[in-house]
């Protein structure tokens, strides 16, 4: 249990990050890769699988399961890697990525969210 | 029903800010022996103690706010586009990814607090992280609860 937590949990919380982030950033009506698993409709409570556009006749659409479930997904492929990788490697890097990583997310996150509090922002790096 | 749940979403949510809080005094205040006032009683010496705790109400809140999603994103949203309150959208988007990404540190948070005791600044780290989220949601949170009385 203990090596499966050492390795697995935070690889996880890892993946779950690197995923999450640009999923939330770059999903949009138009875009061209299927970030969130599926999508539900909350005004018809239907739910179809990968990015699906709202409509006047299915209301708004609901990604934010979606991006949660491809994002533990892809946590659980980072944890089944680190489970294969030499131990040694890990203990060095888990203890600090386990927290630089959210942070990071934290923060290109909000260079995108501030559009909603500053009148023409455009994220930085893709100004 | 719903705004049953709400209340009990918020209730819980109150109790997550005091768990972590005492243990974010605890873990950067900590008390020192002798001090016994009112502030130094809520510096715990156990920050261990509340971990169990926290993530117990940390799912508990997110499977709530989980569940009332729906209505906000149907019933809350719209009026607010519509208003152009874009600040209150943002701030109920900013909540919902911190959110997300700190329910998949918990496990972590987790081995770290009661398995790896010898990582202290990773402790530490991981602490900070959720008392900033859980504090920044607890008010983001109620200003939007409460946006109408705002515009």
């Amino acid at each position: 249990m203990n090596k499966i937590a050492a390795r697995a949990f935070p690889a996880f919380a890892i993946g779950f990050a690197l995923f999450y982030a640009p999923g939330y950033s770059f999903t949009g009506a138009t875009s061209t890769v299927n970030w969130p698993l599926f999508t539900y409709f909350p005004a018809i409570n239907q739910w179809r699988w990968l990015l699906v556009p709202g409509n006047d006749n299915s209301g708004p659409p609901m990604w934010w399961y979606g991006w949660i479930a491809s994002s533990v997904l892809v946590g659980l492929v980072f944890a089944a890697i680190a489970m294969l990788l030499p131990e040694r490697a890990l203990r060095k890097i888990s203890p600090t990525l386990i927290w630089v990583v959210p942070v990071c997310a934290f923060i290109f996150l909000l260079n995108w969210e501030l559009s909603w509090f500053v009148t023409g922002w455009k994220p930085i790096w893709f100004s | 029903m719903i705004t049953a749940l709400l209340i009990v979403h918020g209730i819980f949510a109150m109790f997550l800010v005091g768990a972590i809080t005492h243990q974010a005094l605890g873990v950067f205040w900590p008390r020192r022996p002798g001090q016994a006032n009112f502030v130094a009683r809520m510096r715990v010496a156990n920050s261990q103690g509340y971990v169990n705790a926290i993530l117990t109400l940390y799912v508990a809140v997110f499977v709530m706010g989980s569940f009332l999603y729906p209505t906000y994103r149907v019933f809350v949203r719209p009026p607010l586009q519509d208003l152009q309150l874009t600040y209150a959208i943002g701030l109920f988007e900013v909540k919902e990814n911190f959110a997300a990404i700190c329910l998949a540190l918990l496990p972590s948070y987790w081995y770290f607090w009661k398995k790896a005791p010898e990582f202290p600044v990773t402790r530490s780290a991981l602490t900070a992280i959720l008392f900033v989220t859980i504090w920044y949601n607890f008010i983001a949170g109620h200003i939007l609860n409460n946006v109408r009385g705002f515009t």
